[in-house]
């Protein structure tokens, strides 16, 4: 079970992006960037690589047992961006009309559905997320949203570019393991 | 009049609720941090950013002082030790709020024996070390990378301001940071070291 928050500033530049992998079952959070996605992660994309690409159901499970989880991990990473953009028209739609910040699930894409959240600084965070989890998704993107206050106070930082700080790193990843 | 650290820390509290003029401190992190940032974007080079830090300190400081002495009306202080005291325990608590920990060291001896306590006061030399557990200039900050390896001392405008503050009272010092939390370090360490007692008095009146 794995989430993708990424952080988009009001330009949509992306801000900041992270993979996490769900602790609620009892799995090491191998959380990277540019991680390769494990096997059992990999299963989750077969539906949608083979609705995509169209290739065989022998090749896709060949591929998901395979292990050749390289291939698989960069395909997985692209599918994420792609469903991650596509969502922003819906969620700048769905904008307009409501006013508070958590718009919940925006999109639903195969077995992945995109939440928002959306600051008064019009920036917007996104997860996307394969299981329903509204309070525990509203609290973390809550707790993003302050520990992102936080980072806008530093003055090195500035408004477009991306965060790199490792303290903000290391505590989104606490809280995601909170509340995910 | 020996007056106990006990008593400067009364007065530091005093001095500080008294004053009606208070800021919100977010505003006060901003402004400095706004400030450093600018001055980093002209002039490039973090240790001419250090530099221009420590001036505008030092014509802070030097204005500061009056304002200190008339609302403290403290006295003379009879060697270099009570100075930091009151500059740790009344000065800090009244312009910041913070009370940096003192730790007083006393000169080096030009000969080689050991260091006695009864030579320390007012000999050139002797130094204390401010240790500040919080600082408010630098709520928020992070530094970048660049900041790190260039060697900015982000809270440098203290230092000119404690140079510029004893200078007015006829103390020549020399203050820089020791460690910063910022970069990394376990505290936060300003050390000032009296270098001499400026002699020359200002002429008052018309001799």
């Amino acid at each position: 079970m794995s989430h993708h928050l990424f952080l988009l500033s009001p330009s949509d530049t992306p801000i900041y992006s992270l993979t996490h992998y769900s602790t609620k079952l009892p799995q090491p959070t191998s959380s990277s960037l540019s991680s390769n996605l494990p096997t059992w992660s990999t299963s989750a994309f077969a539906g949608t690589l083979t609705a995509l690409s169209g290739a065989s159901n022998a090749t896709q499970s060949h591929h998901v047992q395979g292990g050749s989880v390289r291939m698989g991990g960069g395909q997985d990473r692209h599918v994420i961006q792609m469903i991650a953009n596509a969502s922003l028209d819906v969620i700048e739609d769905v904008m307009r009309k409501e006013s508070s910040m958590y718009l919940k699930s925006v999109d639903k894409f195969n077995e992945w559905t995109v939440s928002a959240f959306i600051t008064p600084g019009n920036m917007k965070f996104i997860l996307l997320h394969e299981t329903k989890n509204d309070d525990g998704i509203r609290s973390f993107f809550h707790d993003v949203w302050e520990l992102y206050l936080k980072t806008m106070l530093n003055p090195f930082h500035t408004a477009h570019s991306p965060i790199r700080s490792i303290v903000f790193d290391t505590r989104v990843r606490a809280s995601a393991k909170k509340y995910l | 009049m020996a007056t106990t650290s006990k008593q400067y820390k009364a007065i530091g509290e005093d001095l500080w609720k008294s004053r009606t003029e208070k800021i919100n401190s977010e505003l006060f992190a901003l402004t400095y941090g706004a400030l450093v940032v600018q001055l980093i974007q002209d002039y490039e080079d973090y240790a001419e950013v250090n530099k221009q830090l420590e001036k505008m300190g030092y014509n802070i400081g030097t204005r500061l002082i009056e304002d200190f002495l008339a609302r403290s009306s403290l006295g003379r202080c009879s060697d270099f030790r009570e100075v930091g005291e009151v500059v740790a325990k009344v000065g800090f608590k009244s312009f910041l709020n913070i009370t940096p920990a003192v730790t007083h060291s006393a000169a080096p001896p030009p000969s080689s024996r050991p260091s006695s306590a009864a030579q320390q006061s007012g000999v050139p030399g002797s130094s204390f070390i401010l240790t500040l557990d919080e600082n408010p200039l630098a709520e928020f900050v992070e530094l970048p990378d660049e900041a790190l390896e260039g060697g900015l001392w982000f809270s440098n405008v203290l230092c000119g301001v404690l140079r510029g503050a004893l200078e007015m009272v006829q103390m020549q010092v020399q203050v820089e940071f020791l460690s910063d939390v910022l970069r990394g370090d376990e505290s936060t360490e300003i050390r000032v070291t009296l270098l001499k007692y400026l002699e020359e008095e200002v002429p008052v009146g018309d001799d």
